[in-house]
C-alpha cells in the first residue's frame, strides 16, 4: 500500500501572483524622499506638496527611531490635496515590521463599546511587541512517504514519513492532519522540508541536489538545495510580532483568542491592560521582548467629540503610546459635542500638543502628473489632448472628479474599440456624469420639481449633534 | 549576569523534600523562576530522575524537560495526535547515571558495534554519536559539566553495545563527585515526611 501521494481531493497550494484591486491610494509606494530627506518632485507615486512631504519625512525618522512616544501630528488641508496620501506614504515607507493602524474618526462611535475603549484599542493596536521564542523544528530530506488507507475505505488514514539528513535517518508517524497538509503541499520523495513540531506547519525548502538528475517535469521555480546536515530536530529561535491589543484580547479571558478573528472583543478591563504592561516591561528588561512603537492614523479627526479629545490629551502622555497622525479638512468649525468653535474642530489644548503639517492645492502641472500616474495605475492610455482636457477639468472641478473620469472614459474608449482615450471620450463621460458644482447648479435650477421642496429649511436654529 | 557558581545557586534555591514510593523526591525553586525536581533511590542513593521546568514567555509553565531518567510515556495522548511524532521503532535516547559516571542509553539501535563512532567536540562543549551507515546521529552536551564549567575530556568517554542498546559512559570528574556528595548530605538533612501531602514551601 505504498501509494506515493496518489490523486487526492485535497486542493493544492499553487503559486499565483496576487491580483490587487486598485484603490484610491494604491499608486503610493512611499513618501518620495531621497536619503537627505529632500523630496523629489515626482517619486513613488507622490507629486508636489514638497514642504509637507519633507515634514512627513522628519516624522518618519522620528517613528523609525522609536524612542519618542506620544507625539501627535495633524495633517490639515483642503479636500483632495493628498492628506491621506501622505499618511499612506508614511505607512508604506515604514514597511511591514512597524505596526500602522488606520481608522476613520467616525469608527469609534459604536453602541457596543464606549468611545474611549475604541480609542484605547486603536492605540494598543499600534504598538507592536517582538517576542523571541525557541521552537523545535524538524528539517530534512524526504526519503519516503507512505500513506495507508484503511481497508474499509472510511476512517482515519495513517502514514509514515522517513526523513534524513547527511548523518541520520528517522521514521515519523503521521496523524491525519499531517497527511492532509503533506498532500496539500505536494511533498514528494526528494524534497527538503521543515516541519514545526508544535504546530505541524510544513514548509518546502526545495529539492535535494541528489535528485537533480531526475529530469522529470519540474516547474521553473523548483529550487535545488543541499541535504541538511547534523541532527533532524533542531531548536530554532523564532520571532513573533504581536500587537499589545492582541495580547490584551488573549488574556482578557472572557472571550478567548477567537475574539481576535470575530472582532467581538468587548471592553477590556483596565486591570488586564495594567498587568500586560507590567509583564511586557518585565520581558523587555529580561531581553525576551522588544517594543516597536507604531503609528495610529485617524482620518477625519474632526468627527471625534470633546470626550475623545480630552482622552487623547491624557493618552498621549503615556510612555506606551504610539505616534498619532491625524488628518482633517475642516477650517474653523464647531468642536463636536460642544457649541465652541475652534480651528480644525480640535480644542486648543490638544492643538497645542500637535505638530501641524499643511497641504496646499495642486498646481496645474502637478494635477497633470497625478492624472498621468493614475492612468498608469488604472491601465488606461490617454492621448495628449485628452490629458490636457482632463487636467483642465481637474483644475476647475476637483482632482477626485477628474480621477473618476479616467476609468469611465477608459471604458467608453474600449466600447468603441479604441486603444487610446480621446477628447471625445472625455467629453462623453463629462456630459454623462455631473461634478459637484454642476450638480449644485442643477439643483438650484430645478429645485421646485424635486420632492419635499414645499418645506423650507429653518436655518435659524443651530443643528444639534 | 555575573557568573554564579552552581553550588551557590543550589544553596540559594528553595528546597522541598518528600519521601514517597521508595524514592527521595526533592523540588528546587531557583531565584529566576526555574524549577528542578530530582528523585533519588532510597537504598542506593542513585539519581533516577532530574527534570527542569521554566516559565515560558507567554503565560503558564512549559512542560517538564527531562535531563536524567526515562521520559514519561504518554501513549494515549500520542495515538490521537493529529500531527507528527517519532515512530516507536526509532532509537530512544535517555540518560541514566551511575554513582561514578554519567551514562546515556540509546535503545533500539540494532547495528553492530563497529558502526558507532563517538567523539568529543570541546569547542562546542558536546559529545557526538555518529554511525558509519548514516542511520543515527546525536549531539548532546553534559549539563552537569556546563553548570560547573568544567572542561570535556575525550579520554573519559567510552561505550559498549548490548541488547540493541548503545551505552555511552563518561567518567565523572572529581569536582562533580564531591559536589554530588555534598548535595546528597544536604538533601538528607532536609526534613521529609513519609506522607504524600506535604506543605510545599516552594509553590
Amino acid at each position: 500500500m505504498a501509494a506515493q501521494m496518489a490523486t487526492t481531493k485535497v486542493p493544492e497550494v499553487r503559486d499565483i501572483t496576487r491580483i490587487e484591486r486598485i484603490g484610491a491610494h494604491s499608486h503610493i509606494r512611499g513618501l518620495g524622499l531621497d536619503d537627505a530627506l529632500e523630496p523629489r518632485q515626482v517619486s513613488q507615486g507622490m507629486v508636489g506638496q514638497l514642504a509637507s512631504r519633507r515634514a512627513a519625512g522628519l516624522i518618519l525618522e522620528m517613528i523609525k527611531d522609536g524612542h519618542i512616544a506620544g507625539r501627535a501630528v495633524l495633517i490639515a488641508g483642503q479636500p483632495g490635496t493628498g492628506k491621506t496620501a501622505i499618511a499612506m506614504g508614511i505607512a508604506q515607507s515604514l514597511g511591514p515590521d512597524t505596526p500602522f493602524t488606520a481608522m476613520a474618526g467616525s469608527e469609534i462611535f459604536s453602541l457596543e463599546m464606549s468611545k474611549t475603549e475604541a480609542l484605547s484599542q486603536a492605540f494598543r493596536k499600534a504598538i507592536g511587541v517582538r517576542i523571541k521564542e525557541e521552537t523545535e523544528i524538524i528539517e530534512g530530506e524526504v526519503v519516503e512517504i507512505q500513506i495507508d488507507r484503511p481497508a474499509t475505505g472510511t476512517g482515519a488514514k495513517v502514514g509514515k514519513l522517513t526523513l534524513k539528513t547527511t548523518e541520520m535517518e528517522t521514521i515519523y508517524d503521521l496523524g491525519s492532519k499531517m497527511i492532509e497538509s503533506l498532500s496539500k503541499e505536494r511533498v514528494q520523495a526528494g524534497d527538503v522540508i521543515t516541519i514545526d513540531k508544535a504546530t505541524g506547519k510544513i514548509s518546502k525548502l526545495g529539492r535535494s541536489f541528489t535528485r537533480a538528475r531526475d529530469y522529470d517535469a519540474m516547474g521553473a521555480q523548483t529550487q535545488f538545495v543541499q541535504c541538511p546536515e547534523g541532527e533532524l530536530q533542531k531548536r530554532k529561535e523564532v520571532v513573533h510580532t504581536v500587537s499589545l491589543h492582541e495580547i490584551d484580547v488573549i488574556n482578557s479571558r472572557t472571550q478567548g483568542f477567537l475574539a481576535l478573528f470575530s472582532g467581538d472583543t468587548g471592553e477590556i478591563k483596565a486591570e488586564v491592560r495594567e498587568q500586560i504592561n507590567a509583564k511586557v516591561s518585565e520581558w523587555r528588561e529580561e531581553g525576551k521582548a522588544e517594543i516597536i512603537p507604531g503609528v495610529l492614523f485617524i482620518d477625519e479627526v474632526h468627527m471625534l467629540d470633546m470626550e475623545c479629545f480630552s482622552f487623547l490629551n491624557r493618552a498621549l502622555e503615556s510612555d506606551l503610546s504610539p505616534v498619532l497622525i491625524m488628518a482633517t479638512n475642516r477650517g474653523i468649525t464647531n468642536i463636536r459635542g460642544t457649541n465652541y468653535q475652534s480651528p480644525h474642530g480640535i480644542p486648543i489644548d490638544l492643538l497645542d500638543r500637535l505638530l501641524i503639517i499643511a497641504t496646499s492645492p495642486y498646481t496645474e502641472k502637478e494635477t497633470r502628473q497625478i492624472l498621468k500616474i493614475r492612468c498608469e495605475e488604472e491601465d488606461v492610455e490617454l492621448s495628449e489632448e485628452a490629458h490636457t482636457v482632463l487636467t483642465r477639468i481637474g483644475q476647475e472641478t476637483s482632482l477626485r472628479y477628474a480621477i473618476q473620469l479616467i476609468s469611465t472614459a477608459g471604458l467608453v474608449c474600449r466600447k468603441r474599440r479604441g486603444t487610446e482615450v480621446q477628447v471625445e471620450d472625455i467629453k462623453r463621460v463629462y456630459s454623462l456624469f455631473l461634478d459637484e458644482a454642476r450638480s449644485s447648479q442643477y439643483m438650484k435650477e430645478y429645485q421646485d420639481s424635486f420632492l419635499f421642496n414645499e418645506t423650507t429649511l429653518d436655518t435659524s436654529k443651530p443643528m444639534t449633534v | 549576569m555575573a557568573v554564579q557558581s552552581w553550588s551557590d545557586l543550589l544553596k540559594s534555591s528553595k528546597k522541598t523534600a518528600l519521601i514517597h514510593d521508595g524514592k527521595r523526591k526533592i523540588h528546587y525553586l531557583f531565584t529566576d523562576g526555574k524549577e528542578m525536581a530530582e528523585e533519588y533511590d532510597l537504598t542506593t542513593d542513585e539519581l533516577t530522575v532530574r527534570k527542569w521546568r521554566s516559565k515560558s514567555t507567554f503565560k503558564g509553565h512549559g512542560p517538564w524537560e527531562i535531563e536524567v531518567g526515562e521520559p514519561v510515556s504518554s501513549t494515549v495522548a500520542s495515538l490521537e495526535s493529529d500531527v507528527i511524532k517519532e515512530n516507536c521503532s526509532n532509537p530512544i535516547f535517555l540518560r541514566k547515571d551511575t554513582k561514578t559516571s554519567f551514562q546515556w542509553r540509546v535503545r533500539n539501535l540494532p547495528y553492530p558495534k563497529q558502526v558507532y563512532n563517538l567523539s568529543v567536540e570541546p569547542d562546542q562543549r558536546c559529545c557526538v554519536i555518529r554511525t558509519t551507515n548514516k542511520k543515527y546521529y546525536k549531539k548532546f552536551n553534559i549539563p552537569d559539566l556546563d553548570r560547573s564549567q568544567l572542561p570535556l575530556d575525550s579520554s573519559a568517554l567510552s561505550f559498549t553495545h548490548v541488547n540493541n542498546t548503545l551505552i555511552v559512559s563518561y567518567k565523572k570528574p572529581k569536582e562533580i563527585l564531591t559536589l554530588e556528595h555534598e548535595l546528597l548530605c544536604e538533601v538528607k538533612k532536609l526534613k521529609g515526611t513519609n506522607e504524600g501531602d506535604v506543605d510545599c514551601k516552594t509553590q
